[in-house]
């Protein structure tokens, strides 16, 4: 037997298997990204409210989600949530691709409170005279928040945020432990239907790395153009 | 122009090259050597090899025709669970002298691996639900099955019905626990372990039903890393002399037949081949 086969990588049933992972870890990582962003916002801007019991609140969500590993949170929300709900809703989760739905409520949770975190140290890192500045001008405090406090937050958040992309794309591979059949499932089928371990692991390696190193520029470009200004 | 893929793939041709090489001792006398055998075991297969919950001890099927193999040696038995999926690879890669896994010997794998004479031959079969209505194999069509990663009833159902949508979990109770909480319809797995799990079921049995076709006949054998002739020999002579003596028969009615949660009425094989 030939060890490494790159045949089977470039056309045929399981090169088709593997890209079908490929695009679902894809679209694990796109949708997951875009509800944990603003789930992240909101725990941040909870976390650093003058309310003392959204403050608390936000706290609770952070401590509580990301001192529990990720694969505790997927076998959760896909074996023990969906039987907590209502029949009806019960039924509706389980026609519609549970594997995915539960892979996705528990990498946005995960990832989002990591985000939140990193959004809450870039709205520590503007100094506290810019809204005491801002508010000299006359500005309302909505507005001092809106205006000059979140614009450079954001920019100073961004490239951990970033970061924080990388690690939900690479967590995306934990999801096959309950089913969903993202890149990881998928080169486990491969090795299953062909012992084809080095090919179907290597394909899967490369594309974790590439999708990884791509981000990773995208974060160091952004810097480049848009650094963060001294205040 | 060389570059840093081949380097890495160089590296990992290397690499195998070096474990292969380190292979070429005589396995048995490295074991007589080391004074323990390591059997690779799935430890979440009743009656197989599962954890006895009262004792906590890794007991079943193959656990005891592992114990009388290495008592053949002279050695000390020590078992390593691990996943469907990684049984092969950690043969191979010498994390286990051999595997006593639930697994099937089959054409494709006679390339990787030796299998030793078959202990047990049973064929994979199908659990619905009964509210599905279903009653033959050919209804699963489109419809979701769920089953076990990385063993051959994902090949067997696949090969038996194309377009059902499989989804695979890493080991089979995962897989049941799946079926039971109605995330597919139909679950596949060996049909002995089945029945166990049909057993399992208590009152909620009348909610499922096994399918009377079984989908693929499978031989199950231990795998024996290539070429290990000495090895091979020993542990098919055990098995040999425990098919003669009567005990082959006592273990299978202790594990699988009638009063156990198999619940098999009678043994449909011998221990005596190792073709398939």
């Amino acid at each position: 037997m030939q060890f490494f086969d790159p045949t089977i990588l470039q056309s045929g049933q399981y090169h088709d298997w593997l890209v079908q992972g490929l695009v679902l870890s894809l679209q694990l990582t796109a949708i997951s990204f875009v509800f944990a962003l603003p789930f992240g916002a909101l725990v941040a801007l909870m976390r650093t409210s003058t309310a003392a019991p959204l403050r608390a609140a936000g706290a609770a969500i952070v401590e509580g989600i990301r001192n529990v590993p990720l694969l505790a949170h997927l076998l959760f929300w896909y074996f023990a949530f969906p039987e907590l709900l209502p029949e009806a809703a019960r039924e509706f989760l389980y026609a519609h691709n549970p594997e995915a739905v539960c892979a996705v409520i528990a990498l946005t949770l995960y990832s989002g409170v990591h985000m939140a975190e990193d959004i809450r140290s870039g709205i520590r890192a503007v100094p506290a005279t810019q809204l005491e500045a801002a508010r000299s001008l006359g500005l309302g405090r909505i507005q001092a928040v809106r205006l000059v406090l979140l614009p450079q937050a954001l920019r100073a958040s961004v490239p951990p945020l970033l970061s924080q992309t990388v690690n939900l794309w690479k967590d995306t591979s934990v999801a096959t432990v309950i089913g969903a059949a993202e890149m990881m499932y998928q080169a486990a089928r491969v090795e299953t239907a062909s012992f084809r371990s080095v090919e179907a692991f290597t394909f899967a390696t490369l594309a974790y790395l590439s999708v990884s190193l791509l981000i990773s520029l995208a974060a160091h470009l952004y810097q480049r153009r848009y650094p963060v200004r001294p205040a | 122009m060389f570059s840093r893929r081949h380097f890495v793939l160089g590296a990992i041709a290397l690499s195998a090259q070096l474990a292969a090489a380190g292979a070429q001792a005589d396995q048995l006398a490295d074991i007589k050597k080391k004074g323990e055998i390591v059997f690779g075991v799935l430890g979440t297969d009743e009656p197989n090899s599962f954890i006895e919950p009262k004792t906590r001890q890794l007991v079943g099927y193959e656990i005891d025709l592992a114990t009388a193999v290495a008592k053949k040696i002279g050695v000390k038995p020590v078992f390593k669970q691990m996943a469907v999926a990684a049984r092969i690879p950690e043969l191979q890669q010498g994390h286990v002298d051999i595997l006593a896994a639930t697994l099937t010997h089959n054409k494709e794998r006679e390339a990787q691996v030796d299998f030793a004479l078959t202990h047990f031959v049973t064929g994979s079969k199908v659990m619905v639900r009964s509210a599905s209505g279903i009653t033959a194999i050919a209804q699963l069509a489109g419809k979701k099955v769920v089953t076990v990663r990385g063993g051959t009833q994902e090949t067997n159902i696949r090969k038996a019905v194309p377009n059902a949508e499989v989804v695979t979990f890493e080991n089979t109770q995962q897989a049941f626990q799946a079926l039971r909480q109605g995330k597919g319809i139909a679950y596949v797995n060996d049909e002995s372990s089945l029945l166990a799990d049909y057993g399992k079921l208590g009152p909620a049995a009348k909610g499922f039903t096994i399918l009377p076709t079984s989908i693929g006949n499978e031989s199950i054998a231990m795998g024996l890393r290539k070429g290990e002739k000495n090895l091979k020999a020993v542990v098919d002579e055990t098995l040999r002399e425990l098919e003669a003596s009567g005990q082959a028969e006592q273990l299978f009615n202790k594990w699988y037949g009638p009063g156990t949660r198999a619940n098999i009425a009678k043994r449909a094989f011998k221990i005596s081949t190792d073709k398939i």
